[in-house]
């Protein structure tokens, strides 16, 4: 069983989540030049390294991010939204 | 019965939607409480209206007492509070609640959208371990622990009672945890 760490509930086995995919820059569609905003609906990266993920508890609907390793698919730390927030 | 709650008719009494399912009894019981009093709060403000109406709030995931009502905090803005045997305080908060302006939260309709059942039993412990992965043994998950998880497979939220455990879950699963909890009563007594 893979164990993923929620940030509020503790470890949990992995089917109790849900991925929402990569955290994105979100380019406002009116200052943002035709080539790239398409670039931005139509393409997904395709890198390795380590990505911030949303991830969602589902039984208790909770909303979180964590950071994964593309390669080794390990996990490497979870955390509540407001970090992200406070650094912005 | 509050007023206006007297009508509904809830999955397990005849003419639900799980009428003719079998609640087990023996050394594992399932018994229902989904008719009982209960009224849950989420979104902006719902904690800022409780406490100021005189509740004191537990952390997340803990479980709080306010004039016998049980107040679980499932998150920081989604709060559920039950009355089993505390209806009229129930009906009071739920009274204020009504004629208050906003922000006070919204109703998350949980005596209409949660099913509330208890497990107990001589062969509780052993029954709870097949129908749900986590740790809950006493020495781990205290009196006023929330675990929300899965139990017999489908999303759940419970927690110890006097009497065993109780667990919150989509009320439209009703006949199928039923049928769930039968099937690992069967194999485990």
């Amino acid at each position: 069983m893979k164990l993923l760490t929620c940030p509020m509930n503790g470890p949990r086995n992995i089917d109790e989540f849900q991925s929402f995919g990569p955290v994105r820059a979100r380019p406002d569609p009116n200052a943002t030049a035709d080539r790239d905003w398409s670039r931005h609906l139509f393409r997904a990266e395709n890198r390795k390294g380590v990505v911030v993920e949303w991830w969602r508890h589902v039984p208790s609907n909770y909303f979180f991010l964590a950071e994964r390793d593309l390669v080794s698919n390990e996990i490497i730390r979870t955390f509540d939204a407001s970090e992200l927030r406070d650094r912005a | 019965m509050a007023a206006g709650t007297a009508a509904r008719i809830y999955p397990f009494m005849p003419g639900g939607a799980a009428d003719g399912t079998k609640l087990v009894s023996g050394a594992i019981m399932l018994s229902d409480l989904t008719d009982r009093p209960r009224f849950g709060l989420k979104g902006g403000g719902s904690a800022d209206w409780l406490a100021a109406q005189g509740l004191t709030l537990p952390a997340v995931n803990r479980i709080g007492d306010h004039r016998g009502m049980r107040i679980l905090r499932l998150g920081n803005e989604d709060i559920l509070l039950l009355a089993e045997d505390a209806g009229e305080t129930l009906a009071q908060v739920k009274a204020a609640w009504q004629a208050a302006p906003a922000p006070k939260g919204y109703s998350s309709w949980r005596e209409e959208g949660w099913a509330w059942t208890r497990l107990s039993g001589p062969r509780l412990a052993e029954a709870m371990s097949a129908l749900c992965a986590l740790d809950l043994r006493p020495q781990k998950f205290g009196a006023d622990d929330i675990a929300q998880t899965r139990v017999g497979h489908i999303e759940a939220v419970t927690f110890r009672s006097p009497k065993g455990f109780d667990i919150l879950f989509d009320i439209t699963a009703s006949a199928y945890f039923a049928r769930a909890v039968a099937a690992v009563a069967g194999h485990t007594a």
